[in-house]
């Protein structure tokens, strides 16, 4: 829908109604504006993805709250009993990895799914149908928010403060990680509406993405096996250089833990992690996390362009697929 | 023909008498995929629009009308005529691929019944999130809920999930929100179908307060009745082009007669 000039705009009407060329598609600007002036519909969308979520569920919220705890329960189960993979404050390391990621993987969940679920809505309003997965994303903001509150008090039971000098990273990951998430879900929503295997593809995806992710075992302990090319391999993979931005700033352990640990009566040579005295999340200064954030960055906003074209693409047939 | 054309020779003159809606040669087709394509080549196929593989079935061709400020515009037709077609095209919800459709005013479509509501939601909840979808301001919304809810005769109904609703609640419901939305266009498709008889009366008093008030219809169906006696123009549809359009006692009387001569080749077979 295009807004017409309708040159003197009517005289003695109230509220004048601008004429729309509704047969022809906006171009991105445009996009922005439609999707500004209805931003109201956006915040209601969001409230009522977070409202049909918990629908007839007796304890509603506190199944966010509960995921990343019974997540750790297992997690640490396996790993700290079960393989002894030894690492000091695991909840810590852990709950801060998995902070992003439940963030990511409910976006993209939710996004992807975000059109064909509204499409009693899709087919009988116009509107501007990007507001469907960025609300969903505004969904998992949500989720993200009460999520940190179980992180907070992990950090809050070990009497562990984040590491401040890491700590203004977060909100620059954090934004990296809004606009990655945006991209895959505004483009995989389209195409999700045409191929409905996106949605089953997806699950599987996000399964393999999790464990190549570092979020349950530490991230120097493949970085050190991949050699001098481990740079270059790990970007391969845009999440990591968030999780290890969070896990660096929120996982702080003294490092008298470490030499603790190798000097333990427990501590065992063979075990990969223990015998490295390295940290367990790589030891750079603030400006190297940065710059792989900043990398990451530049391919999110790449593919968040490429995603909208694609959209406006797909756009036109999606009441008639749906 | 660029945007700067239009009303370029009216623009001295009211700009209150544009028509509120003008289709110019709008026409568009459904692509229906034949054979089994693989999931990829489904998907490349979407990026280079009219592949071979696909059959073209014409939906709407060369459609041309104005829709003048404040009248009631009937649309009948034959099922598959393309009348829904048209209206989801007004909507802005279909882009057609020739032509142009140009609206001056908000537009409430009623397409089929009810804005799009969601079942897991209450009839509030569904008032809020439709009217913002069409574009209504918060505020104002707010303060018409009670009167919506009222109108639809929902009673305590209005907050519990939709889900819970019979058909005639929703109708009723849908109408409700269509009309109370301050629309200065509605589109209606066969909605009047919904309700029972004391509501299909409150209908037809809401529709006749609201042509008074100066809002445009444009409404398909299949009653010749209601034809006859709310439009001001009538549009006879067929295989997605205009047979006869204007006066709606003329409208009616081609499509009745193209309607008797069909039956009875029907009867001769």
């Amino acid at each position: 829908m295009t807004t017409v000039d309708d040159e003197t705009a009517r005289p003695g009407r109230r509220d004048p109604a601008p004429a729309l060329e509704v047969s022809r598609r906006p171009n991105p600007l445009e996009r922005l504006r439609h999707v500004w002036r209805y931003r109201e519909l956006l915040g209601n969308l969001v409230r009522k993805e977070l409202k049909v979520k918990y629908k007839n569920s007796v304890l509603g919220f506190v199944w966010t709250l509960l995921n990343p705890a019974l997540y750790l329960v297992v997690f640490s189960l396996v790993f700290q009993e079960v393989l002894r993979v030894q690492i000091p404050y695991y909840a810590i390391f852990f709950l801060s990895g998995l902070l992003v990621w439940n963030f990511f993987s409910t976006a993209l969940t939710a996004g992807t799914m975000s059109i064909t679920s509204n499409a009693q809505l899709v087919q009988k309003v116009w509107f501007p149908r990007e507001i469907l997965p960025l609300a969903a994303i505004g969904a998992a903001m949500v989720h993200f928010l009460l999520q940190a509150i179980v992180l907070v008090g992990a950090l809050a039971l070990f009497r562990r403060a984040p590491s401040f000098e890491y700590l203004p990273a977060v909100p620059v990951a954090f934004l990296v990680l809004l606009v990655l998430a945006a991209a895959l879900a505004i483009g995989l929503s389209a195409i999700n509406v045409y191929l409905r295997d996106t949605e089953h593809l997806l699950e599987l995806t996000l399964l393999a993405w999790f464990w190549l992710s570092a979020i349950v075992y530490p991230y120097s302990l493949v970085a050190d096996r991949l050699g001098p090319a481990r740079e270059w391999i790990a970007s391969l993979n845009p999440i990591i250089p968030i999780v290890i931005t969070f896990q660096k700033a929120l996982y702080n352990p003294d490092p008298a833990r470490f030499a603790w640990y190798t000097n333990s009566p427990t501590f065992d040579p063979n075990n990969v992690l223990a015998d490295q005295a390295a940290p367990a999340i790589p030891d750079h200064p603030i400006g190297w996390y940065l710059t792989h954030l900043a990398a990451v960055g530049i391919f999110a906003v790449v593919l968040l362009l490429g995603a909208l074209w694609l959209f406006g693409r797909l756009e036109d047939d999606l009441a008639e697929e749906i | 023909m660029t945007i700067d054309d239009i009303d370029t020779t009216t623009a001295t003159a009211s700009a209150l008498e544009l028509p509120a809606i003008e289709v110019e040669h709008l026409s568009t087709s459904y692509r229906i995929h034949v054979g089994a394509t693989t999931a990829w080549g489904g998907f490349l196929d979407l990026l280079h629009r009219g592949s071979e593989k696909d059959r073209v079935v014409p939906a709407i061709r060369d459609v041309s009308f104005d829709v003048p400020k404040g009248s009631v515009t009937c649309i009948v037709g034959r099922n598959g005529a393309g009348k829904s077609t048209l209206l989801r095209c007004l909507a802005g919800i279909l882009a057609p691929q020739e032509g142009r459709v140009v609206v001056r005013g908000r537009i409430t479509s009623l397409l089929t019944i009810g804005i799009g509501m969601n079942g897991r939601l209450t009839g509030r909840e569904n008032i809020r999130l439709g009217g913002l979808a069409i574009g209504m301001e918060p505020d104002r919304l707010a303060d018409l809920t009670g009167d919506i809810a009222d109108f639809a005769q929902l009673g305590e109904y209005i907050d519990y999930p939709v889900e819970t609703y019979s058909s005639g609640m929703r109708a009723r419901l849908g109408f409700a929100v269509a009309a109370h939305l301050d629309p200065e266009i509605v589109l209606i498709d066969e909605a009047l179908t919904g309700g029972d008889s004391k509501f299909q009366s409150r209908v037809a008093e809401k529709m006749n307060e609201m042509t008074s008030g100066g809002r445009t219809i444009v409404l398909v169906t299949h009653g010749m009745m209601a034809v006859l006696e709310m439009a001001s123009q009538g549009i006879w549809m067929h295989q997605g082009q205009v047979m006869e359009k204007g006066d709606p006692e003329q409208v009616v009387a081609a499509y009745m007669r193209y309607c008797r001569l069909e039956s009875t080749e029907m009867d001769m077979d």
